[in-house]
């Protein structure tokens, strides 16, 4: 009888843990982590999609009397996907997802972030409605490519940490 | 004969009553119906929203009477509102499938939100290039249906079924679907190995179906795996 209330309470736990969310949104505390690129990446297509690139923190990162990391540390994030430039000026660009910083749970981490080439496409599509009374014109604008999506280590980036979450 | 007139008037709007009575009993029916569906969407969008941590608002309408239009305004760049057309929710049966429908509308949603003008020129990017940014929210969005707890192959089921194959896509501003496909079998090869492995489309037709239709690309995937080169990139037919 023990035996079968110990199961019918197990299988009551595992239901309401099943229920239960995996995240609570309702902290709007987050912590800036900034970062550099360890090695530059001089174009979107020197990377490869699921590749791990290395960082490095550029701030301590404290939280609650503790070191999450300190400046210097190497994390690693993941070649989400990577955008190919385009005609009409659109840019490449690479996004970066899957940080893995010390102890911190990525769950808890901005879940991602893109960096982008140079946005012709600001001058180019104004430029292409300019031109479109006077065909074939408009249509030449097709050919001007948007910018590479470089990464150097001058560049300064910053994703949230929500301890809360 | 003044009680005659009335009477007729009584009989009329009786019948006026009657009528549409009826008319309004169809109407809750269709209206419980729209409901039970636009529950099942609030909820699979719900739970990619939230586990993905997107943290910008978009909302999802079922519409049965909407038509999609090349020409139309994208609500779902404009206005942030994913419309599920009933010509794309007859083809899907099960969550996973569902799931990968709104992931891939999501991530066009979600990314017009940045950006200049308040996201306006990444819309108008999405939409003057919707051939490259078709593979792109493919892929992002089976990480989104990962990362919310449903499997891949479910989005490969619901592509297999609904889109169709073309001759060519050099001249057109869509992709094979052929291509599509090989492109998210490769992506979930590579990356979530796990739902090939423990694979629970096994005894789906649909995906067997997918199987048998993709026998070339998955030879020069396989190629791709054997190498190891993981930069080449293939030429899927």
């Amino acid at each position: 009888m023990n035996r079968l209330f110990l199961l019918l309470f197990m299988a009551i736990m595992v239901c309401i843990c099943g229920c239960s969310y995996a995240y609570n949104y309702e902290s709007t505390l987050e912590i800036p982590i900034e970062f550099r690129i360890q090695n530059d990446i001089l174009s979107e297509k020197s990377v490869y999609e699921g590749e791990k690139i290395n960082f490095v923190v550029e701030k301590d990162l404290f939280y609650d009397k503790h070191y999450l990391a300190k400046k210097g540390d190497v994390f690693t994030a993941e070649v989400q996907a990577v955008i190919t430039s385009g005609m009409n000026g659109i840019p490449a660009s690479i996004i970066f997802n899957n940080f893995h910083i010390n102890e911190i749970p990525p769950s808890k981490l901005t879940s991602s972030f893109e960096v982008f080439g140079q946005d012709r496409s600001l001058w180019v599509f104004p430029l292409k409605w300019a031109l479109t009374p006077l065909p074939p014109t408009g249509s030449l604008t097709n050919f001007i490519k948007g910018g590479k999506a470089k990464v150097k280590k001058d560049k300064l980036f910053t994703i949230y940490y929500h301890p809360e979450w | 004969m003044w009680y005659i007139k009335k009477m007729k008037k009584i009989l009329f709007l009786t019948l006026v009553l009657l009528l549409s009575s009826n008319v309004f009993a169809i109407d809750e029916k269709a209206v419980l119906e729209e409901n039970s569906i636009q529950t099942r969407i609030n909820n699979v969008a719900a739970k990619i929203l939230n586990e993905n941590a997107y943290d910008k608002r978009i909302v999802f309408v079922y519409d049965k009477k909407a038509k999609e239009s090349a020409l139309k305004n994208c609500s779902k760049l404009t206005k942030r509102e994913v419309i599920v057309y009933d010509k794309n929710y007859k083809f899907i049966e099960s969550d996973d499938e569902l799931a990968g429908y709104l992931s891939r509308e999501i991530q066009a949603a979600y990314r017009s939100y940045d950006g200049i003008a308040k996201g306006a020129l990444s819309a108008i990017k999405m939409k003057a290039a919707p051939k490259k940014y078709e593979l792109i929210y493919d892929k992002l969005a089976l990480d989104a249906m990962v990362k919310a707890g449903y499997n891949p192959l479910g989005l490969i089921v619901y592509i297999n079924k609904t889109a169709p194959q073309a001759r060519q896509d050099f001249l057109s501003n869509k992709n094979l679907t052929s291509k599509r496909l090989a492109y998210l079998y490769e992506r979930i090869y590579f990356k979530y190995p796990e739902f090939l492995k423990d694979n629970k489309y096994t005894d789906n037709k649909y995906y067997q179906n997918f199987l048998l239709t993709s026998q070339n690309n998955r030879r020069m995937l396989e190629y791709k795996a054997r190498s190891k080169n993981y930069r080449l990139e293939i030429e899927y037919e």
